[in-house]
């Protein structure tokens, strides 16, 4: 079975801090992780491979330090890593991404079964890639999937969506975006980080290995632009009620019970 | 995990195996032997980094790794290498280095074990103290000597597998800081152990501790480094919180100052013991270079540690926040694997040589 997982490499959001005063993001000394939903995708191809046997190839468009994302994950188990990049990729919205990791999947041999991706990334978050990849290759699809099981020629997949609890067939080769829910923690061999970075080798591919033009590709293929990128400023509603002890308690409970937070006997709902 | 390897004084076993499995007892040992093949430098990185979080754990891997399992490796026949380096690589067996004794500490050469050629096999007599790692090791290196001719002392290393008859292991010790680690004294007594089990030749024995300890010292001083950056990490984070005054505590110039001289002085030492691992990583001596790095790295763990208390004020001296353990813990650094006098010794023994 021929499994290919889309990654990004990504800065580690939650230690991000934004200028206060700018109001922008400030990049300087975060470090940069494989997107945390794309470590999930590789769990489930791990387990997949596990269960059928086969090969998993990883495959990332990003600057050349990517590579050190796609070393992680053939440190985690990948057989393969794929690096799109080149100078004009640069400045490309989802669009032109999934573009790009679509030409350079069709062109793999051989053909894989299945392409798993995250659901988002945590930096841009849109979702977009993995149905757009989709899309273009001309494959089902079926998203935040939590179960994956194989038939010859088909897949039975559960996806949870808006409460509910979706079961789905859909013929292969496909492509899936998994769930958070299905991350199993990992911990990685220091032996299979070295053997990783000191032993394997990386296929970089650009914009003419893939036969693209440039303006198909990065900022030029981009149907969409970042305009901004600021954090709101905090909008808190708060009202200061003041007054007697006795009026303030009873006005409290009078609003709580006009929320419907609490009735009107006084208990919580 | 860290407090409570610290306040239960447990080896934490199940944690030790699951780093096994992840090559952590083989870290500079070859793939072929079941290592993880890393360089210097990135050995000295993981020990940094565990011992961040826990230096009694920290201590456990250097010690197993730079001068139990790496001479088993440097100076082992092929045979010593399958029978004992793979056990030692895999974590299957963890680690001792025997030195010290009673009366030889600093003054190793005194050091009155020995060992008695009888046929095909040795027999060892002696009492070493303060083995890290000796509650839970199975793989011993132990420094004796044997007399060949009448009042001559030929140094000496022999492998001792601990359920080696005549090999006991005393209580662990009750140690200021480390705690956790089962440092305890192990006796020798009309031990036999075969021919095979003597590492390099008879004589051998001060060449392969100074070697070792090359290794060694860079471990330690990754360990110091993993103790002082805990104590800037925990510090930094304190006084941004810790409002007096009016203002985070962060803000007095006293502060300012034990701060930076924290960080200027922890990077000192990790370039220091960068530039010992990559000396050693390009094949080149690095004795005067890894006791530089000890002793400094070790000096500033103490001082960062003492320092970050300072910072923490009352706090600091609870067990409630792990400042004081840092500081129990950053003390030894600067005594085992040679003293900071030893380093000075050593440092300035390599200046006049020139």
């Amino acid at each position: 079975m021929n499994i290919v997982v889309c990654i990004k490499q990504v800065p580690d959001v939650p230690n991000i801090r934004m200028d206060k005063e700018r109001m922008t993001i400030i990049r300087d000394g975060v470090e940069s992780i494989i997107n945390p939903n794309d470590c999930v995708a590789l769990d489930a191809a791990l387990d997949l491979r596990g269960r059928e046997g086969g090969g998993i190839t990883v495959i990332s468009m990003g600057p050349p330090q990517s590579e050190e994302a796609l070393r992680e994950a053939l440190a985690y188990g990948a057989d393969r890593a794929i690096l799109l990049t080149d100078p004009v990729f640069a400045g490309a919205d989802t669009l032109a991404t999934s573009h790009v990791l679509a030409r350079a999947i069709g062109m793999l041999d051989p053909i894989p079964d299945l392409i798993l991706c995250g659901t988002q990334t945590i930096d841009s978050d849109t979702g977009h890639v993995g149905p757009q990849v989709a899309e273009e290759l001309n494959l089902p699809m079926v998203s935040n999937v939590i179960e994956i099981h194989l038939e010859d020629g088909y897949l039975t997949v559960k996806r949870v969506h808006d409460g509910f609890l979706d079961t789905i067939r859909i013929k292969r080769p496909a492509l899936l975006t998994i769930s958070r829910e299905m991350h199993k923690p990992r911990h990685l061999s220091l032996a299979d980080l070295e053997s990783a970075f000191s032993n394997q080798g990386i296929l970089r591919m650009g914009h003419r290995e893939l036969g693209l033009s440039p303006d198909e590709v990065g900022f030029s293929g981009s149907a969409t632009w970042v305009q901004k990128l600021h954090r709101p400023p905090p909008k808190r509603k708060g009202e200061v009620l003041t007054g007697t002890p006795q009026f303030l308690v009873e006005e409290i409970i009078r609003r709580l019970e006009f929320l419907s937070i609490i009735d009107e006997e006084g208990d919580n709902e | 995990m860290a407090s409570e390897m610290d306040a239960t004084e447990r080896f934490p076993m199940e944690i030790a195996r699951e780093m096994a499995s992840l090559k952590y007892f083989g870290l500079e040992i070859p793939m072929q032997y079941g290592g993880a093949g890393l360089d210097s430098v990135s050995s000295a990185i993981v020990i940094e980094e565990i011992s961040r979080v826990s230096a009694a754990m920290g201590l456990c891997i250097s010690v197993h790794n730079s001068v139990s399992a790496y001479p088993v490796y440097e100076f082992g026949t092929e045979e010593q290498r399958k029978t004992f380096l793979l056990p030692l690589a895999s974590g299957e067996k963890i680690g001792t280095f025997c030195l010290t004794e009673p009366n030889a500490g600093s003054d190793a050469a005194s050091l009155e074990t020995t060992a008695i050629r009888v046929g095909d096999e040795y027999i060892l007599n002696g009492n070493k103290i303060f083995a890290t790692n000796g509650g839970v090791s199975g793989i011993n290196l132990i420094f004796a000597f044997t007399t060949p001719d009448e009042g001559k002392r030929n140094y000496t290393v022999f492998i001792v597998e601990s359920e080696t008859e005549g090999l006991e292991r005393g209580d662990a010790e009750d140690l200021m800081g480390m705690r956790g680690n089962p440092v305890c004294s192990i006796a020798l007594n009309d031990c036999r152990i075969p021919i095979g089990n003597r590492l390099g030749e008879e004589g051998q024995g001060l060449k392969i501790a100074l070697s070792s300890l090359n290794g060694g010292r860079i471990g330690i001083a990754a360990q110091s480094l993993g103790i002082a950056q805990a104590a800037l990490d925990v510090s930094l984070r304190y006084a941004r919180d810790r409002y007096q005054f009016g203002s985070p505590i962060v803000e007095i110039g006293a502060i300012k100052n034990y701060l930076a001289d924290m960080a200027t002085r922890i990077d000192a030492a990790r370039l220091l013991t960068y530039r010992a691992s990559n000396l050693r990583d390009r094949g080149m001596g690095h004795g005067k270079e890894s006791a530089m790095a000890k002793l400094f790295a070790s000096e500033i763990a103490v001082d960062a540690t003492r320092m970050g208390i300072q910072i923490h004020g009352g706090y600091g001296y609870t067990k409630a926040y792990p400042i004081e353990r840092y500081y129990r813990d950053a003390k030894v650094c600067e005594i085992y694997e040679g003293t900071s006098e030893v380093q000075r010794m050593v440092i300035a023994r390599s200046l006049i040589k020139g």
